[in-house]
């Protein structure tokens, strides 16, 4: 990371909101479709509220939250999956979202067929993956079970062989959701090894619920709880803050049901 | 640099055009998408070819032989029967008219293939959709080549009968990838419109079940418009397909070109839906990654 760039602001959003559309009944989305213009059929189910964020360049951002507190959406919206419901958002540079390791796997084609297809899916070009077929496969480690069908995995191989495709992707902006929970101890250090290197000149934001990989990679801490910012800045400062509010909540409710 | 802007839920156009460069836009955005995603649309198409040619025991029996199966027993279903106009005509009418139901079911079956595929389209893709960025408008595409794969293994199996049958082709086959373009252009508008609502209700693909083998009787594949009555040899053309299938039969099974009037419709049907179809998706493709 050169000193001259780390001031440019590669994300910012400006009271970024997302709101799922919530309908009562299964028909009602067709009479939102066609008389949309004249009344509201589904009730707004806000996931994400008020997101204030300026990521620069070089940044690695590690994102806290408990389950459903909407830290996943904020990423798809990032990642321009999904667009946002209100507010502003920019993203600068090529986006590789590692989401969920794997989805795009077809359980009967080989390792090798799934590296044309999640490589071209990340957006590389058919010259660009088979050049560097070699280095994902080395990446991977799973040898001879390149040439075997997908279904024969184990959770652990797949997830081997997805990193590697992502890591090969030569990304401005990597978005990591727990991507890593899976694989064996060296396995995940090699990934963290090799963030961290990715981290030099690219940008990371990144989920986990592991303190110890927030602490390690990221210089930066974002804590969402109910859809908003509840702190950020120091990682941590934040995963202290973070494991004392749920301790607390854990105790709320267990004095909440020795009290019934 | 890519740069995405967003603002309040609309993605931001930065230069303002006026209406001409709008709709040069609009005419040029499928084809430059369909350009710009090329390697991720020929891997899945290759992935989807394996799988329909590698992945099945059959292979590529499902795409040569049972097709000659099922013309076969149409023929001698409409040939046997006593009722028909067909019965008691001679066994080279009914070769003959054995090439005119292939001739029918080509076009055909490239539709039904796409009708019934297109609206469970989006969600049979929906983890690529939900959770990579995914160009989710190539979907269409890629199912009308795939289905446009086996039509043009279709069409040349119909040659080589053609040829064993008669001994000679007319010299007016060569027009017969002019008439898959169109054909393939109005299907794929087709597709981008029904997997649009088939994301939203799954009613689209029951719907499909119902309506595609109706269509078949909708559609001149066992007999022709010219042995209709008047005001129905017209309104048959109200079923686009039929144009398609008139012009193949007059271009390989007759050898003289498709009239004109025919063309015109042709051209006018698919372009039509072509960009219908594409507008449609497009407008509502934000929803449809949240919906589906």
């Amino acid at each position: 990371m050169s000193s001259s760039t780390s001031s440019e602001v590669v994300v910012r959003t400006r009271h970024l909101g997302k709101a799922y559309q919530l309908y009562a009944r299964r028909g009602d989305w067709l009479k939102q479709v066609m008389f949309g213009w004249y009344k509201t059929y589904f009730k707004p189910f806000w996931v994400l509220r008020d997101i204030d964020l300026d990521v620069y360049r070089g940044d690695s951002i590690g994102i806290l939250g408990r389950n459903g507190c909407g830290k996943s959406t904020l990423l798809q919206v990032i990642c321009g999956m999904t667009l946002p419901s209100n507010g502003e958002l920019r993203v600068t540079g090529r986006v590789a979202p590692v989401l969920a390791l794997g989805a795009t796997f077809d359980a009967e084609l080989s390792g090798r067929e799934n590296i044309m297809i999640g490589g071209a899916v990340m957006g590389l070009k058919r010259s660009e993956v088979l050049r560097k077929f070699d280095s994902i496969a080395e990446f991977a480690g799973i040898g001879d079970y390149m040439e075997q069908p997908v279904k024969h995995y184990s959770m652990g191989m797949r997830t081997r062989l997805a990193f590697a495709i992502c890591a090969h992707v030569e990304a401005e902006i990597l978005v990591v959701d727990e991507a890593l929970a899976v694989g064996d101890a060296a396995f995940q250090r090699k990934c963290l090894d090799w963030i961290d290197s990715f981290r030099r000149n690219g940008t990371l934001l990144f989920v986990s619920h592991s303190p110890a990989e927030v602490r390690r990679l990221c210089n930066r801490a974002i804590w969402i709880e109910d859809g908003r910012i509840r702190s950020q800045g120091e990682p941590s400062v934040v995963i202290r803050a973070y494991h004392r509010a749920l301790a607390m909540e854990k105790d709320d409710i267990h004095r909440f049901s020795v009290s019934e | 640099m890519p740069s995405v802007k967003v603002v309040n839920g609309k993605q931001i156009v930065v230069e303002a055009l006026d209406p001409s460069q709008r709709l040069k836009r609009f005419l040029a955005k499928p084809f430059l998408q369909m350009w710009y995603n090329q390697d991720i649309v020929l891997a899945i198409l290759r992935r989807e070819l394996r799988v329909r040619f590698t992945g099945s025991a059959g292979g590529w029996f499902w795409a040569v032989v049972a097709p000659l199966f099922a013309i076969g027993v149409y023929t001698f279903a409409f040939t046997t029967n006593l009722q028909m106009p067909f019965a008691e005509a001679a066994a080279s009418k009914r070769v003959a008219y054995a090439l005119f139901i292939f001739s029918g079911l080509i076009v055909f079956n490239f539709f039904s293939e796409m009708a019934f595929r297109s609206p469970m389209l989006l969600h049979e893709y929906a983890h690529f959709i939900k959770q990579t960025i995914f160009p989710s408008d190539m979907l269409a595409v890629i199912s009308t080549l795939r289905a446009a794969t086996y039509t043009g293994i279709g069409t040349i199996v119909m040659l080589i009968c053609v040829v064993l049958v008669t001994g000679r082709l007319p010299w007016t086959v060569v027009l017969v990838p002019l008439i898959f373009v169109p054909l393939s252009a109005f299907l794929m508008g087709l597709a981008w419109f029904m997997c649009a609502v088939g994301a939203f209700t799954r009613d689209a693909g029951y719907l499909m079940i119902n309506v595609v083998p109706l269509f078949m009787f909708m559609t001149p594949v066992f007999f022709s418009h010219t042995s209709m009555s008047f005001p129905y040899d017209v309104l048959i053309y109200l079923n686009a397909l039929t144009a398609y299938v008139e012009a193949i039969r007059d271009v390989v099974l007759v050898g003289k070109f498709p009239n004109p009037l025919v063309i015109l419709w042709m051209l006018a049907t698919s372009i039509f839906t072509f960009y219908f179809g594409y507008w449609f998706f497009d407008r509502y493709r934000n929803v449809i990654v949240d919906v589906i």
